[in-house]
């Protein structure tokens, strides 16, 4: 029984349940904040950007694992 | 406690709770199974024990963060919050859509007292097993549990109220375990998850967005919004996913 390998593996488990869902949040925030510091846009447009492309993300994330559960 | 104080310490609290709540069913499904097949001694040091290392994590997280700078601190907890937050609700709609299946507390009792029941070591080294089992359940169980509390209290002078409304919810499970005396399986889990889900993906793109220097119109009001909004798209993609995978059923 090891716990410390566990808790590791645990913690990991919290934030990466999904790659795909993990990569495309960090790309949105990443864009979102190009959006933000390089370019001169509202800062509401990009607030919109980040909370639109995170349903969006969630919505894709949850349609592709029904899909490949029924094609299994 | 104005309202713009509120309308962040009601969801920070709330969430605590309630993600504390489904944490705490499922590490006491184990703990009994401990209990019941080896004794309460060694299932509740194991649980003081993890009760201990989990509240040692949250006083010496909680003070830390709250040295880094605000929006650091804001845009990096805002991403964590999102990935753990959407995760929890990605799980949440596939389980509401009978994609997934619900998680079955009986079925997890039954599983760790036949793990326990198959010890047969002397008596000294099965309590240590017990406790150690105990302590691992409460202790992973509780790690979510620790960052959500971390995650909306520190930064807000809220990291009390938040610890706070965990730590109702263990004492709410506890008192219910105790009088029902078997596993808590008619705990609505899944409708539980999915609002903490909500509510951790709302605070996520809420903080992510102060982080990255976007100022929300109704400033701390847009929480509810977008917790609002998430609500509706889940439950929305949860029915959409539903019917497509009956009609594979038949």
């Amino acid at each position: 029984m090891s716990i410390v390998g566990d808790v590791f593996k645990e913690l990991l488990g919290m934030f990466l349940t999904d790659a795909r869902l993990t990569t495309s949040i960090l790309l949105l925030v990443a864009i979102v904040g190009g959006l933000v510091a390089a370019l001169p846009v509202e800062p509401f447009l990009a607030g919109g950007v980040l909370l639109f492309g995170c349903l969006a993300i969630l919505v894709e994330a949850a349609s592709r694992e029904a899909k490949g559960r029924a094609h299994r | 406690m104005d309202t713009a104080v509120w309308s962040v310490a009601a969801p920070a609290v709330g969430s605590a709770f309630l993600a504390s709540l489904v944490e705490v069913v499922e590490a006491f499904t184990i703990v009994l199974a401990v209990g019941t097949l080896r004794g309460w001694r060694p299932a509740a040091f194991g649980t003081i024990a993890a009760l201990g290392v989990l509240g040692g994590l949250i006083a010496l997280f909680g003070p830390l963060l709250d040295r880094v700078p605000l929006h650091l601190l804001q845009l990096v907890i805002g991403v964590l919050l999102l990935l753990f937050g959407m995760g929890w609700l990605r799980k949440a709609v596939l389980r509401a859509a009978g994609v997934i299946p619900l998680h079955d507390e009986e079925a997890i009792f039954a599983s760790e007292a036949a793990q326990l029941a198959g010890a047969t070591d002397g008596s000294a080294s099965l309590d240590w097993i017990a406790g150690l089992t105990a302590f691992k359940a409460v202790l992973l169980e509780g790690l979510e549990v620790v960052f959500i509390v971390i995650a909306v209290g520190a930064g807000h002078g809220l990291l009390w109220p938040a610890s706070l409304g965990a730590l109702a919810a263990c004492v709410v499970i506890l008192a219910t375990g105790i009088a029902v005396h078997k596993p808590l399986a008619k705990v609505p889990e899944n409708t539980l998850k999915f609002g903490v889900g909500v509510m951790l993906s709302a605070f996520g793109v809420f903080w992510t967005g102060e982080g990255l220097g976007i100022a929300w119109p109704g400033e701390d009001i847009a929480l509810a919004v977008f917790a609002a909004v998430f609500l509706a798209v889940g439950l929305v993609t949860a029915s959409g996913l539903r019917r497509p995978v009956m009609e594979v059923l038949r």
